[in-house]
């Protein structure tokens, strides 16, 4: 019985021309977004990829030069794009995609395109994750607010459940017939989708597949959850018009409201300083030092050599002293590093955490948050680059102060041999697993899964409960 | 107001038909389960009581008019019978099942055919049908079985097939008469179907009724047409305030007297 009433409500839609037209809009916005995602995402990773060569081309071409100069020369680390990372851009456009890693200070990320984009680009650029977000929900509303709503009014309803039709039978045959005729539009895209994917990665195969396949289930989870409110809304509405307005209330608090409460929210609990402020934070510390945390002195750091080597003078020392001093300097500066970072990002991560509990009040949080996870374009995974990048960093000088320290001596003009640059191995970056994403967003999926269950309940009781004229 | 004992003539179902003979016979000694029942069945909203203790019996052949005014409980029965309304007391029954305990079984007996029969506009007349018999059980009737349905409702040939949008409500109306005939059921319930047909789609449909009862389906017709209660039915009931007060077969009265009898009441 029931696919004939799936096959009823998917022929009554698709004769619709409203529902046409609305489809039309958002198939073409969802594979025209998705299209020049994946074009834009390529062409980023190609200049990345370029501009990664160009930085070790540059880097292995130093010549003969003092290590200490090369360690302020730096390498640029390039955040690699991840394959899904053409669905939802996340926030890679503000929080940029490469670092210069250089002695002493430990940068701000370069390449943001938010920074460049012009307010007509800031206020106009739709990625699929937004329609899918977004536009996919709304025309789920436009779809289903008169389902039950509309057949009581009409008349229809109570000659639908004279037939001995069961209440449950009906929702769920609509809910499927809503379902195929939005397969009408989102299977177009999940071959787009699909293709993209195997075709050619723009980035490295961070189990892309996986990913999709992920992703994919947690928008279909999301839009079942749609159907299932907007079915138990149309069912309870004492008329079509009234569901509508209900509908789309929720469809502002879900998409409009609550992420604006929930920045302001995360960001009043776990408040985050200016990156002036933060700037003058470092500034000052990483001048006087802080706590426990001692600047090192060149004169304390000398005679403690000389002491341990049972020397006098410095240019008896068997290294050089000033690497060891710059190393750690460097050390030094790794603590402040650590202490103010370390900070931020926590804080960044309470932030996230107030987003997703959050998502108790709109199942849209869950699904950005898992969106941007699951798309490698998260904070946390922006995090994690930072981390493995910093790491980097910190390795590559620390090669460069020993290989001073250990073949020149104090006071020495020392150029290292132009084939050290190349010893230095290039940084290699693996994006976390599908698993690591998973755990790190175990609440989303949690929020997500029950919303699923609530709109199904929702649903039940209300198509149960419906008056039938 | 008071409304004064039920007045009950005569109750004789001495129709028989070809096609129901058993139902017929147990029908005539009064010992079979009737097709339709009511309980000492009342319905309440609030202070209004829209139906109040009726008891009620509609045998297999037999076309049970209810009369009365708009307001008298006529609707409301209907709805009760397709459980669409709980009873505040008392109990409605079909083909022996409690409404109540087994609504959707009681529902494969029943077909009903609304005061104005609404239809998805976006399908047409054939697809309407093969939709609503389907949920109705008939899942299996054919194309053709369907088309042969709807014209042996009134429809027009040419009509079956296109969408509902372009039809005329006694087209529509038709249509609905077409899906209470493929659900093959035990019981019609109707609630002014007659209403807004033109005389000659009311005769059409008089003609059909007779029809199914010779199949031996047992109907409740809810209208305000005296004259068609008259024609089709086998027996009438009139209701005011909820209550049954008059209860009749057509063969015991004349147009006249019917007329005189309904218009007692409305003026008591």
């Amino acid at each position: 019985m029931i696919r004939h009433i799936i096959r009823k409500e998917f022929m009554d839609m698709v004769r619709d021309g409203r529902f046409r037209w609305c489809a039309a809009l958002v198939g073409v916005l969802l594979l025209v977004s998705l299209g020049t995602g994946w074009v834009q995402a390529r062409n980023a990773q190609k200049e990345l990829t370029a501009a990664q060569a160009t930085a070790r081309d540059h880097w292995e071409s130093q010549g003969e030069k003092n290590p200490h100069s090369a360690a302020h020369y730096g390498v640029y680390a390039f955040k690699p794009r991840l394959a899904l990372s053409f669905v939802d851009e996340g926030v890679d456009s503000y929080t940029g995609t490469s670092v210069l890693l250089e002695a002493h200070r430990q940068n701000d990320f370069l390449l943001r395109p938010a920074q460049d984009a012009t307010p007509a680009q800031r206020i106009g650029a739709l990625t699929a994750a937004q329609v899918l977000q977004h536009l996919v929900p709304l025309l789920i509303i436009l779809l289903t607010f008169g389902a039950l709503a509309g057949e009581r009014e009409r008349g229809t309803l109570r000659q639908l459940l004279a037939t001995g039709v069961e209440r449950l039978e009906l929702a769920l045959g609509k809910a499927l017939g809503v379902a195929a005729a939005l397969a009408l539009l989102l299977i177009p895209a999940a071959l787009v989708w699909a293709a993209a994917i195997v075709m050619g990665s723009p980035g490295p195969a961070a189990s892309p597949v996986i990913r999709g396949a992920v992703l994919a289930g947690v928008y279909l989870v999301y839009f079942a959850t749609f159907i299932g409110l907007s079915l138990a809304v149309s069912a309870r509405a004492p008329s079509a018009r009234t569901a509508l307005v209900v509908l789309l209330a929720i469809w502002v608090v879900n998409g409009l409201v609550a992420p604006r409460v929930a920045v302001d929210l995360s960001k009043w609990l776990y408040p985050t300083p200016s990156a002036v402020e933060f700037a003058q934070t470092l500034g000052k510390e990483m001048a006087d030092g802080v706590g426990g945390i001692v600047r090192p002195d060149r004169a304390e750091s000398t005679q403690e050599l000389l002491d341990e080597y049972n020397l006098e003078n410095v240019e008896d020392l068997p290294i050089n002293a000033i690497g060891v001093f710059l190393q750690k300097s460097e050390e030094f500066g790794n603590q402040i590093f650590d202490r103010n970072y370390g900070a931020l990002w926590n804080a960044f991560e309470r932030q996230g955490y107030v987003h997703e509990a959050l998502a108790v009040t709109a199942p849209l949080l869950a699904v950005r948050t898992l969106s941007m996870g699951l798309a490698g374009t998260d904070v946390e995974q922006h995090r994690h680059f930072a981390a493995a990048a910093e790491q980097y960093r910190r390795e590559l000088v620390q090669r460069l102060n020993v290989d001073m320290t250990e073949n020149s001596r104090t006071g020495e003009v020392y150029l290292a041999a132009a084939d050290l640059w190349s010893q230095m191995p290039p940084f290699r970056y693996d994006a976390p697993t599908v698993g690591w994403v998973l755990r790190n967003r175990a609440l989303s999926l949690l929020l997500m899964g029950l919303w699923l269950a609530g709109a199904f309940v929702a649903v039940t009781v209300a198509v149960r409960r419906a008056e039938v004229a | 107001m008071e409304t004064g004992p039920v007045s009950r003539m005569k109750h004789e179902s001495e129709v028989a038909t070809v096609d129901a003979p058993q139902k017929q016979a147990a029908a005539a000694d009064g010992t079979s389960t009737p097709v339709l029942e009511a309980r000492s069945l009342s319905k309440r909203y609030g202070e209004l009581e829209a139906v109040a203790g009726l008891d009620l019996r509609v045998e297999p052949s037999e076309i049970y008019c209810l009369l009365g005014p708009n307001g008298a409980g006529k609707t409301t029965t209907i709805h009760l019978f397709l459980g669409f309304l709980e009873p505040t007391s008392g109990s409605v029954h079909v083909m022996g099942l409690d409404v109540a305990d087994e609504p959707l079984k009681s529902k494969n007996h029943l077909a009903y055919i609304p005061e104005q029969v609404m239809l998805y506009r976006n399908l047409s007349g054939l697809e309407n049908l093969a939709y609503f018999a389907a949920l109705g059980g008939k899942e299996s009737l054919s194309p053709d079985r369907l088309t042969e349905i709807l014209v042996e409702a009134g429809l027009q040939t040419e009509a079956v097939h296109s969408r509902v949008s372009e039809y005329s409500k006694g087209m529509r109306q038709k249509v609905g008469i077409a899906i209470a005939i493929a659900k093959d059921a035990d019981a019609l319930l109707l609630d002014e179907p007659t209403s807004g047909l033109d005389p000659q789609a009311s005769n059409e449909f008089s003609e059909l009724l007779e029809r199914l009862k010779e199949r031996g389906v047992a109907v409740l017709m809810a209208t305000h047409d005296l004259f068609r209660a008259k024609e089709s039915g086998t027996r009438i009931g009139i209701m005011q305030h909820g209550r049954l007060v008059v209860e009749m077969t057509t063969d015991e009265i004349g147009h006249a007297d019917l007329e005189r009898i309904y218009l007692d009441h409305m003026h008591e």
